[in-house]
């Protein structure tokens, strides 16, 4: 038997490289080609490990277990979405290229640590490119892409001084359980420490109030960007936020998880209630991709194996919905269609295109059989496992809440019959109808994705079920 | 043993597929094709058990989610065999001939088949997590139909339609994950909830059913969320309407009685659930009286028959429950007729205030006639299947509720009295007349006398399904 765990890690450097050679070699498809391919090889092998049942940690910075390997399986689809769509809507595909490589390491890094200083490392390394990769399409994007550095700053700052209190403790800072009495203060700065954790993930992961940037930033950076915001990063957040509480600090998990109650209450609410009054509707998904956030906490909240299953299997479902909705957006974008208004007549202007998003939003909503639902029914039943009613009262009333905005999109779309027909490009066809599949097909029968979901949780946590 | 429902679903589900990828000619052929088939098969499944001699059957295929566990389980038993074979007729008439108006013929095909998938999934469902995805898959495919066929008003009537029904849907979906996880194995299973329902304590009982009863109530629908559905009938296009009253409505009347099997509670309820619907039920016919538009007055008359089938249930015997399904498969069909007849009146004469129009059966005879005979059927005359209906929901009320059961009654003499009256004197009167200028296809002639058959047929022999309901 072959020692396969590097792998990955070459795969990995591999991206990177092809990343930097393409400056010098500057020949846009050969790079989109040779990206994509990594990226997809990155992703057959990473779903090999899994199914395998790869165990090892590299050089205690690095740990291929169940659940980094799905979050690894996740980021190289997604990204690879985002590529396809960069590579068309890109002014600069090539510089969009080499930091795309940096970015991808990042998230693949932040999905593979063993230790916390490789999370913040990955999150640096991801979420710094990002702005510039805002900033390189022109004078106008200048504005988000600023906002988004000066936050990731803000948010590696606030992770940097939390990992610094909770060194003493456990000074080689490996992703292992805290014993919060061993210290030197009692509980109280590992207490600390955990706000501080939250508070810093939060930004990118959206969770209110951290994330008063998200519609500025979302709806000032090109879609394609938006898609990998949304669809790549606020997960990269929500995986940190997996590794560090569910390993390292649960023996706190009641409080985490009463924090998390808050958070996902006024999250939904937030960005519920704010959604209704858009009427940009990149700025409405902005506000749209808030509340599912706050979906997401709610596993965070239950504390529980089954939570973590939920929160997983959404996170996939709100990725494939939310790059599958951008993707149309660029498009749209790019034919300076923008307002609900202007979305008028889509549905008789490009069917497919108008089919697939009115999926996606119900999907959002959470109807049935499409993987939105089955993603908010595990979530919701997580919550009632715990006792936690009220939590989830008041997500399925958000939920009908979101209704009345997803219902002006949709219903604008199909609204009057226009006779001049536009027609998508190769790029945003094939991100829409790969999304569109894979929430119906996941939808109708999700129990593979659940069976990963399972595994990756119980490899992650040794809570109780 | 013939796995029945796998085949029905699979059978539509193919339906739908194909439907999507035919050409915009051959898509009603085909849809009504796949329709008649499924058709073919609820009968066959009837003459199966009726050799059997027995209704109550399940199956069951692999699992939907292993967990928490939910299994793609199927059953008929009585009531949901009744309502699957209603479903089936009405779908396959208005495939076949509601289309009046001659508008959008592929996208309302896929609609309509996509709804029947939904609605014998429902009726059909062992679990009420399938119940609750057959349920939304319904309800969305019925906004789709009202949003994008129907006259100029549609559009806000749609929106109003879905935000009820969502709400329901949402109210569903708590009362189901409530369920789950207070019954003592945690099971979705409809007949391991009726036989483990009694153990869960009664306060979170109450919620459970107030929950479901919310979600009922509005679709079924009964005062005062009775709101969407005169708006959403008026507006849709015929065959729009023709599944919201016929099927849709029936939802909430199935979910209803199975609420009564599963939560003990519902016994304490029994009284005031009947003033409800009696209340209703009188209510609806006040409002109806006062109404000119035809289709209007046909949507309000289907609040009044709700009312009466939740006053059956509410009584909660023998006699009711059994009234209440045979009402409802009852209803369905002359309803669809009456709407049928109406909307194709509509279209001939382009009008349907009922002020104006008049001397319809000069120009339009079979029409005139079946809206006449749909009058009767609705009022319960003797040899329709509404008669046996009514006897049975009257029996059962008055042994729950002594004499006041028969209360609910007066809402119907009342709404037979005016519906005649209105028949009297737009459609019959031949002293003036209005003029058509269209006519109506063999196709809508065709499907006035499947409807019209079976309502007889049901309302001859109703010993062939009502054997069946001697054990439940």
């Amino acid at each position: 038997m072959y020692d396969l765990s590097m792998v990955l890690v070459y795969g990995i450097i591999l991206l990177l490289a092809s990343g930097m050679a393409s400056v010098l070699i500057r020949k846009k498809a050969a790079q989109l080609a040779s990206s994509s391919i990594l990226l997809a090889l990155i992703a057959v092998f990473s779903m090999f490990l899994l199914l395998t049942g790869q165990n090892a940690t590299i050089a205690g910075m690095i740990a291929e277990y169940p659940f980094s390997l799905l979050f690894v399986f996740l980021f190289s689809i997604t990204l690879l979405l985002v590529n396809l769509l960069s590579y068309k809507y890109s002014s600069d595909y090539i510089s969009f290229s080499l930091l795309f490589s940096f970015a991808a390491a990042g998230a693949f890094l932040v999905a593979l640590s063993a230790s916390l200083v490789t999370i913040i490392l990955g999150i640096e390394l991801m979420s710094l490119p990002t702005a510039f990769m805002i900033m390189i399409n022109g004078k106008k994007f200048i504005e988000a892409a600023v906002k988004l550095f000066i936050l990731a700053a803000l948010s590696i700052a606030i992770f940097a001084f939390a990992l610094a209190l909770v060194f003493p403790y456990d000074p080689s800072l490996a992703l292992t359980a805290l014993t919060p009495n061993a210290g030197i203060a009692g509980g109280t700065i590992v207490l600390l420490a955990l706000l501080l954790f939250i508070a810093a993930l939060s930004f990118d992961a959206s969770l209110f109030p951290f994330n008063l940037w998200v519609p500025d930033v979302y709806e000032g950076a090109p879609a394609n960007i938006t898609a990998m915001l949304a669809g790549v990063n606020k997960k990269v957040a929500f995986v940190a936020l997996f590794e560090v509480l569910f390993i390292v600090l649960l023996p706190l998990s009641a409080v985490f998880s009463l924090v998390f109650q808050v958070l996902a209450v006024v999250t939904m609410f937030f960005g519920n209630i704010v959604a209704l009054v858009q009427t940009n509707v990149k700025r409405l998904f902005a506000y749209s991709a808030i509340s599912q956030a706050g979906y997401i906490a709610i596993g965070f909240s239950a504390a529980s194996l089954y939570g973590i299953e939920a929160s997983i299997y959404q996170i996939f479902a709100h990725a494939f919905m939310i790059i599958g909705t951008f993707a149309i957006i660029l498009w749209l974008e790019s034919k300076n269609i923008k307002t609900i208004d202007d979305y008028a007549g889509l549905g008789s202007r490009n069917r497919i295109a108008a089919f697939s998003l009115t999926i996606f939003m119900l999907s959002m909503i959470g109807i049935p059989p499409l993987m939105g639902f089955v993603g908010k029914f595990l979530l919701f039943t997580s919550a009632i496992d715990k006792g936690l009613l009220l939590l989830a009262v008041i997500a399925i009333f958000n939920s009908f809440l979101s209704i009345y905005y997803y219902a002006k999109v949709i219903l604008s779309m199909y609204s009057k019959r226009e006779k001049s027909v536009i027609e998508l490009d190769w790029a945003v066809l094939s991100v829409a109808v790969f999304c569109l599949i894979a929430i119906i097909a996941l939808g109708i029968y999700p129990q593979p994705l659940i069976n990963l979901s399972q595994l990756a949780g119980a490899s992650l946590s040794s809570l109780p079920v | 043993m013939v796995p029945f429902i796998g085949i029905l679903l699979a059978l539509l589900s193919f339906g739908v597929v194909a439907t999507m990828f035919s050409s915009e000619k051959t898509s009603k052929t085909l849809a009504s094709v796949f329709s008649l088939l499924a058709l073919v098969v609820v009968v066959a499944a009837f003459f199966y058990m009726a050799q059997t001699g027995s209704m109550n059957y399940t199956e069951n295929y692999s699992y939907y989610i292993m967990q928490p566990s939910i299994s793609l389980g199927f059953q008929f038993s009585p009531i949901s065999f009744v309502l699957v074979l209603m479903a089936s007729i009405v779908s396959f008439v208005t495939l076949l001939s509601g289309n009046v108006e001659n508008e959008s013929r592929k996208i309302s095909s896929i609609l309509i088949l996509l709804f029947e998938l939904a609605a014998i999934g429902l009726f059909t469902s062992g679990n009420l997590f399938l119940l609750f995805i057959f349920w939304d898959v319904g309800v969305i495919s019925l906004f789709f139909m009202i949003y994008i066929l129907g006259s100029s008003n549609r559009r806000r009537a749609a929106v109003k339609f879905l935000i009820y029904e969502l709400f329901a849907s949402l109210a569903l979906l708590f009362a189901i994950m409530l369920v789950y996880f207070y019954t003592p194995l945690h099971s979705f299973d409809i007949q391991y909830i009726i036989a483990n329902a009694g153990l869960i304590s009664l306060p979170v009982q109450a919620l459970i059913f107030s929950s479901f009863f919310i979600a009922f109530l509005i679709n079924m629908p009964v005062f005062p969320v009775h709101l969407w559905l005169p708006d959403a009938h008026t507006e849709a296009s015929t065959q729009g309407s023709m599944l919201l009253s016929g099927i849709l409505t029936k939802f909430g009347g199935y979910g209803m009685i199975l609420t009564f099997f599963m939560m003990p509670i519902a016994a304490h309820f029994e009284v005031p659930i009947a003033i409800l619907a009696g209340f209703s039920a009188i209510y609806a016919v006040f409002v109806l009286m006062t109404q000119h538009d035809i289709k209007r007055i046909i949507a309000y008359s289907t609040i009044v028959e709700m009312g009466i089938i939740l006053v059956a249930i509410a009584s909660f015997n023998q006699f009711g429950i059994s009234g209440a399904a045979y009402g409802m498969l009852a209803h369905g069909l002359t309803i669809a007729m009456l709407f049928l007849a109406a909307g194709s009146i509509g279209h001939m004469f382009a009008e349907r205030d009922i002020r104006n129009l008049r001397g319809v059966v000069r120009n339009a005879l079979s029409t005139s006639y079946t809206f006449l005979a749909g009058v009767f059927a609705t009022t319960g005359v003797p040899l329709t299947a509404a008669f046996i209906a009514d006897v049975l929901i009257f029996i059962g009320a008055i042994k729950t509720f002594s004499i006041y059961g028969a209360i609910p009654l007066a809402a119907l003499l009342l709404l037979g009295a005016f519906l005649y009256y209105v028949v009297n004197k737009s459609i019959l009167s031949t002293s003036e007349y209005s003029s058509n200028p269209r006519f109506i296809g063999r196709s809508q002639k065709a499907g006035y006398a499947i409807l019209l058959s079976s309502i007889f047929i049901f309302g001859v022999l109703p010993f062939l399904l009502l054997n069946f309901f001697s054990n439940i």
